[in-house]
């Protein structure tokens, strides 16, 4: 009863094709918004340190919320399988300090969007082979984006400068006056800017995957031939989904190096990561938004909080409960395939459907 | 139907078609008036299917021509060939398992949209019109099949003779001018078969679409078409009215036995 | 025109100048090649009896080394600590029969794939766990394996053949040899072959799958400890070896996934490719372009002959 489409009549097809249709849901979201813009920088998360709250958990887990989007879009919308996350993440994050280093002046988001962009190009490069090849022909492919990447990231000195430390370091710089990012920014800034890059972010993938293109991804997703047959040119298709996906990853890599980790070497962006995002997205559901905050969630904060569980509750060392939490992850994994392949993003469905009918629930 | 000098829409002429060693089209020629129903029968592993998979630009024959639109049509690929306004339904349906039964239809008219990446990110202004836009078109033709309240369900959850259905009505929101329909009826009962027949025969006269079907049920084909092709081992056996063609010797030998 | 000198021609004058030197990095990329195609061939029993593509397979290699050291460290006898080993994969087997594969019957390709991550995650936890995360080095002296090298005079130089590596290049092709007689003549084989072409079909004719199941993935599990043993022998035993294994992957894409003879084939191609191209052209990239150079030849079998060498061709139907 406290969930219920009943007596909310649309009456035109506009209002039907809204991001939230029901006056619950936006009220759902209007308390999320108080929380994350007011109460959460003022106070930070219950029972939690403000700068663990802050640095550990908020800013990561809206990085790599980002991030899920992206290969959610490739992986749960478009259906091609990646591997290579981690590497085109590392894309975005070279690429922005190339640029904030090359020109001094740069616009932050202009910057942004610019790694973005160079990430999606890389996507596509090495999405090409998707277009003669599905499934696990397609993971070695991007496999191969993965190694080649690293490598570089390691052995092409330009890409960090030709620092001694090999490690890509964010300078302080400012935008509109504000020291945004470098060791001097503050980590309310960092919050407040993730923060409004993931809602449009969010804002702008959900719209996209309403439309034509993110269609177009289903169908070729949901059975390749039959889109092919109604008009749908693969190539188009599949690389855009390439291309929209890489440009999600690439700022996540930008902002998960400059307005959280503040310096980062090629291991931020190895195969452990590419893992660790498939990990958020199969866990929060395949093709969906709202699984992919989940995923993106519970993948992040249940191993930090077992590790401090573990270690205050009961005492056991980082290196036990870091085994723990990897066992878990992979155990999670198989039972979510087994029992729900759509992951928490379905579970939450269950509930909401649960929620309408309360409390008869015949 | 139309007495006068019928129009030809599309014709096949002399197509061969080989999988290895494997001829499963040989030597096959016929056409499609504008606005007439034609029917391609034969026994399983005609080649019927690969026909159409020729016609839809999915197979490419070793040899032959097609003729659309008074127009020899260069080797296309599938979407390609979409584009012309051909479409199709699938023998073992080839829904959108994934997506719901108003998503599936509107699929039917992504060739139509063409708003770019920019608008449809800020889903406003154009993008969203043109979304309504077609929307209302989809539910027009939802509403003609009879398909309004399983309109948001899931597609992979519907009986077989609804997603039947919903193929159908995914095809005809591409508001083609020549549908091609495999096997529609199979595995339907006699009451979802006469729903389907009666649809296809209002679709026929009410939009004046072109429709070539495969059916195996003799009695629908009979009913429904205006001309009908036989196919056997990949040949042309007979090609005529239901008429013609019942009575023709060869195809009684080779497939029919006793009509019924 | 220096670059071009320097890539197409210097390296094959340096290849002629120094014979002894070109033909040590053939002996090398030999012996890597026959351990590639061995690895290879446990994906591809996995992927003809089940459809799984497995991505635990190389971490299975990790947790067999690490096995077998750690027994041995313990003071078990090596050859019973190998027994040891064989019996915690045939557990393996059977646990992963009964819990992941008998629960995902006739899912779908990327489903099932995606639970061998999780499962390789699994194990690397547990492996982690149980027997610590340290690098120690292989047992093969102890398990009687011979050691030391032996030099040879050649082409006015010298090529020298570690001992060890001539015992993994034989051993692993008694092995391949075995498993691709096991594939074409037994009656299990035939099964197996049945199964991978459509789980149901098998299951009508009565062939059991979870029994087949067991087998080959205990058959993984073997090639998973020899790999394990001589990679562990060529360089440490440690988590590094997954890197190692994962190499069997564009080994496959260049084999085709279901060929016993492309496995060989390409394990070859990518063991001699990698090491001539590590000694000729690493040092002008830069080097270590060994972790990479097999994935790019891949991705160009992949972009021009996606069955691969000896994969079948599929043609597509509606």
């Amino acid at each position: 009863m406290f969930y219920k489409e009943t007596g909310q009549f649309k009456s035109k097809y506009k209002e039907e094709l809204a991001a939230f249709p029901l006056f619950e849901d936006k009220i759902g979201i209007g308390i999320l918004g108080v929380l994350t813009f007011l109460v959460i920088p003022l106070f930070g998360l219950p029972g939690l340190n403000y700068e663990f709250a802050m640095g550990a958990i908020m800013i990561p887990c809206m990085i790599f919320i980002i991030m899920t989007l992206g290969l959610n879009i490739l992986l749960g919308f478009a259906g091609q399988i990646s591997l290579g996350t981690g590497a085109f993440s590392g894309v975005g994050a070279y690429a922005f300090y190339k640029f904030i280093t090359i020109f001094p002046d740069i616009n932050i988001i202009i910057a942004l969007v610019l790694s973005g962009l160079v990430s999606a190009v890389v996507g596509v490069i090495f999405g090409l082979p998707s277009l003669r090849i599905k499934g696990f022909y397609l993971m070695v492919a991007t496999l191969a984006a993965q190694f080649f990447l690293t490598w570089a990231f390691i052995r092409v000195s330009w890409l960090y400068n030709y620092n001694a430390s090999g490690a890509i370091e964010g300078p302080n710089k400012e935008m509109f006056g504000i020291i945004m990012i470098g060791p001097q920014s503050s980590g309310m800034t960092r919050y407040y800017f993730v923060l409004v890059t993931l809602i449009v972010l969010t804002w702008l993938a959900s719209n996209v995957i309403r439309g034509r293109i993110g269609r177009s991804w289903m169908m070729i997703r949901d059975m390749d031939i039959a889109a092919e047959l109604i008009g749908i040119r693969p190539l188009v298709a599949k690389l855009s989904a390439f291309a929209f996906s890489s440009f999600y990853v690439g700022i996540a890599g930008a902002l998960m190096v400059f307005f959280w980790l503040g310096a980062a070497e090629a291991e931020s962006f190895d195969i452990n990561h590419s893992f660790l995002y498939l990990f958020m997205v199969i866990i929060g559901g395949l093709g969906s938004i709202t699984g992919s905050y989940m995923g993106a969630i519970f993948v992040w904060v249940v191993p930090v909080l077992i590790k401090e569980i573990g270690k205050s509750a009961f005492g056991f060392d980082a290196f036990v409960m870091e085994n723990f939490s990897t066992i878990l992850l992979g155990a999670m994994i198989i039972i979510i395939l087994i029992l729900e392949p759509h992951g928490l993003a379905r579970l939450w469905q269950i509930t909401k459907q649960k929620l309408r009918l309360w409390p008869f629930p015949y | 139907m139309n007495e006068k000098a019928p129009k030809i829409m599309m014709e096949v002429k002399n197509i061969n078609l080989r999988f290895g060693g494997v001829v499963a089209i040989q030597g096959v020629s016929f056409d499609i008036h504008e606005g007439e129903i034609r029917a391609i029968i034969g026994p399983n592993g005609a080649g019927k299917s690969s026909m159409l998979n020729v016609i839809n630009g999915f197979y490419h024959p070793q040899e032959g021509e097609i003729w659309f639109d008074g127009q020899k049509r260069p080797s296309m690929e599938p979407y390609e060939v979409a584009k012309t306004g051909i479409a199709r339904t699938f023998q073992n349906i080839a829904l959108f398992k994934g997506m719901t039964t108003i998503e599936n239809v509107m699929t039917g008219r992504q060739l139509q949209m063409n708003k770019n990446i920019f608008w449809q990110m800020l889903r406003y202004g154009p993008a969203i019109e043109e979304e309504v836009q077609h929307r209302k078109r989809c539910e027009e033709i939802i509403d003609f099949l009879e398909i309004n309240h399983i309109r948001k369900t899931p597609v992979g959850s519907l009986p077989y003779g609804l997603q039947k259905r919903v193929e159908l009505a995914r095809a005809l929101a591409m508001e083609p001018n020549l549908l091609l329909l495999d096997e529609p009826m199979a595995g339907m009962n006699v009451e979802e078969k006469q729903d389907m027949s009666r649809f296809i025969v209002e679709v026929n006269e009410e939009f004046g679409t072109t429709i070539a079907l495969i059916e195996h049920d003799m009695a629908v084909v009979m009913d429904l078409a205006d001309r009908v092709v036989v196919l056997d081992y990949g040949k042309l056996l007979a090609d005529g009215t239901p008429k013609e063609v019942q009575s023709n010797q060869a195809v009684i030998d080779a497939y029919l036995g006793v009509p019924h | 025109m220096e670059i071009l000198h320097m890539i197409f021609i210097a390296p094959f004058l340096d290849m002629v100048a120094l014979p002894d030197l070109f033909f040590q990095g053939l002996w090398d990329g030999f012996v890597g090649g026959t351990l590639y195609a061995l690895l290879a061939l446990g994906f591809v029993l996995i992927f003809k009896a089940s459809g799984v593509f497995n991505f635990s397979q190389p971490i299975l290699m990790v947790l067999a080394a690490l096995a077998l050291v750690s027994f041995y460290e313990m003071g078990i006898n090596p050859w019973i600590s190998v027994a040891l080993v064989l019996v915690m994969m045939y557990v393996l087997a059977f646990g992963v029969e009964r819990l992941i594969l008998r629960n995902l019957v006739n899912q779908d390709g990327n489903i099932l794939f995606m639970s061998t991550i999780g499962l390789t995650f699994v194990i690397i936890g547990s492996a982690q766990w149980i027997f610590g995360g340290v690098p120690s080095s292989m047992i093969h002296a102890e398990l009687g394996f011979p050691v030391g090298s032996s030099e040879m005079p050649m082409f006015g130089g010298a090529v020298y053949f570690e001992h060890i590596d001539i015992s993994a290049a034989v051993l692993a092709s008694i092995l391949i040899g075995i498993l691709a007689i096991f594939f074409s003549k037994t009656k299990i084989g035939r099964g197996l072959r049945a199964v991978a072409d459509d789980h149901q079909a098998a299951l009508s004719v009565g062939i059991s799958l979870n029994q087949i199941w067991v087998i080959v993935w205990f058959v993984a599990g073997i090639v998973a400890l020899v790999g394990g043993i001589f990679w562990g022998a060529r360089s440490d035993v440690s988590f590094a070896l997954q890197i190692i294994g994962l190499k069997a992957l564009p080994v496959l894409i260049i084999g085709g996934f279901t060929s016993v003879p492309g496995a060989i084939c390409g394990g070859l191609i990518i063991g001699l490719g990698e090491k001539i191209f590590e000694i000729y052209w690493g040092p002008m990239m830069g080097g270590s372009v060994e972790g990479w150079f097999a994935y790019v030849i891949a991705l160009v079998f992949l972009l021009f002959k996606p069955q691969g060498l000896f994969g079948e061709k599929i043609i597509e139907r509606v």
